[in-house]
């Protein structure tokens, strides 16, 4: 039976991946400059919305966008944004799903469920569907117990 | 390894999540108790979408949540959860286990105490730590409430108790907390001998203390449940509602929506009869708006009668059966 403590939830708003849930969660280096990297950073009492930060390739390895702070940054791929009651939707060239992230609200909380495909910049997988959110294949993410910040 | 889950356990009763304080109000005890053994808190959520209770129990002061979470897990089936509870006690160890008593928890834990070979305290009105032997002392009504029982289990854990809700305070709502999160292994026994074959709802009577014409009060002086149980008749009587002191909820004699005062409800009725209630300001500050006070009390120099218009004093198990003969009577 695994009983360590896998990660920390806050009371305000956590993220939903690999079926738990945790306040904040890296994968990647986010300050490599040109690698992958996926930043689901942990989201203060006064927010209410998730703060997701992102380099996203192709599955050739091709750099498709960058996000900050849930909008658009670095765009070579012509990915689109989306903005959906609850949340919002990365769409590529070709008008697929790249990454989803949905806010489900509680009548103290919130909770966000992150989707999408997501390869890095050998083309591995790094991030897949499963069910109501999504899988992180191979190595572990890095739990976050405070902010991010900059990068 | 991260760290381990707090050696304190409260069973999280999520039904019917915001009426049913018990388990906030368990998680404000448990942070007391814990710090006294020098432990943390840990809250068991068990269910099948439980994700905003997990969040509400850290909010409220739970160091860490226990997270199970599976479709066989979300009807409230004490064989099912008895034996998933007692395979991380076993596992785990926790040095107290504590839930409210609900319907739930009167039926759940009787049966994981029994599973863990240890002992029960239910319906307790008090817990504390000793200070010298650091056992749980679990103080629970006996002799159908004549007097109060002070219960330890020395040899055997986790030490169990069930709480009445009502008994402590929650607290706050902290949204700037954080927890530790465990999901231990979940394991599925289909022990089950009961069968759901359908659902229905019990309509309760609801209670309108704010809106009655006639309310009813018991308190500490009325002395057992039984005694408690004749306000209720009396209120029928006359159309009117059963209100509560703090101790005669914290004795378990009826349910926390009932309580008037400070921390309770505010009546305005016509006519408020007030028995075995010494007159705490903690209470009297929720019925200073009725029309006319009557009090029954034993004491001639108890508070009440200084703001009551008609006062009667004596034992209430002498003039509730009379009251009740005449009424009977008349009405």
């Amino acid at each position: 039976m695994h009983f360590s403590e896998e990660s920390r939830i806050s009371a305000h708003h956590n993220y939903l991946v690999n079926g738990r849930m945790t306040q904040g969660f890296v994968l990647g280096e986010p300050d490599s400059g040109d690698r992958f990297f996926f930043l689901a950073d942990v989201v203060l009492p006064a927010e209410s919305t998730p703060r997701i930060s992102a380099r996203l390739y192709g599955p050739e390895g091709n750099l498709l966008c960058e996000v900050q702070w849930n909008r658009l940054g670095r765009n070579p791929g012509r990915c689109t944004y989306r903005s959906l009651e609850g949340g919002f939707r990365i769409l590529d060239e070709a008008g697929s799903v790249v990454l989803e992230v949905m806010t489900e609200k509680f009548p103290r909380g919130y909770l966000s469920g992150i989707s999408g495909r997501l390869f890095d910049e050998e083309g591995r997988l790094r991030l897949e569907p499963l069910g109501d959110n999504s899988r992180i294949p191979g190595e572990p993410p890095r739990f976050l117990t405070r902010p991010y910040g900059g990068f | 390894m991260g760290e381990q889950p707090g050696r304190v356990w409260v069973f999280g009763d999520y039904r019917n999540y915001f009426q049913n304080r018990v388990t906030l109000q368990l998680i404000g005890k448990a942070k007391e108790l814990a710090q006294e053994i020098g432990t943390g808190v840990t809250v068991l959520v068990v269910g099948e979408r439980v994700r905003q209770y997990a969040m509400e129990y850290v909010a409220h002061g739970a160091d860490a949540v226990m997270v199970a979470e599976h479709p066989d897990l979300s009807e409230y089936r004490v064989e099912t959860y008895t034996a998933l509870v007692a395979e991380w006690v076993e596992t785990y160890g926790p040095e107290i286990l504590l839930a409210g008593a609900t319907a739930f928890g009167r039926s759940f834990f009787p049966r994981l105490a029994k599973r863990l070979r240890t002992g029960l305290s239910a319906d307790c009105v008090d817990l504390h730590i000793d200070p010298e032997t650091k056992l749980l002392v679990q103080t629970t009504p006996a002799w159908g409430g004549e007097l109060l029982a002070e219960v330890i289990t020395p040899h055997h854990r986790p030490q169990m108790a069930t709480v009445h809700p009502g008994v402590f305070e929650e607290r706050p709502h902290d949204p700037e907390a954080t927890g530790g999160i465990f999901y231990p292994e979940v394991k599925i026994r289909k022990e089950e001998r009961i069968r759901v074959l359908r659902r229905r709802t019990r309509r309760s009577r609801k209670i309108r203390l704010e809106e009655a014409q006639v309310v009813v009060v018991g308190g500490r002086g009325l002395g057992s449940k039984a005694q408690f149980e004749m306000l209720e008749e009396l209120a029928e009587l006359l159309d009117g509602e059963v209100g509560a002191t703090r101790p005669a909820i914290r004795a378990g004699w009826t349910e926390e929506e009932r309580l008037l005062g400070q921390t309770g409800k505010s009546v305005r009725p016509k006519t408020l009869i007030s028995v075995g209630t010494s007159g705490a300001l903690q209470y009297t500050a929720g019925i200073l708006g009725a029309g006319t006070i009557i009090a029954i009390n034993r004491d001639p120099h108890a508070p009440i009668f200084k703001i009551s218009d008609l006062g009667v004093v004596g034992d209430a198990k002498s003039v509730l059966p009379i009251l009740l003969e005449e009424l009977r009577k008349r009405l």
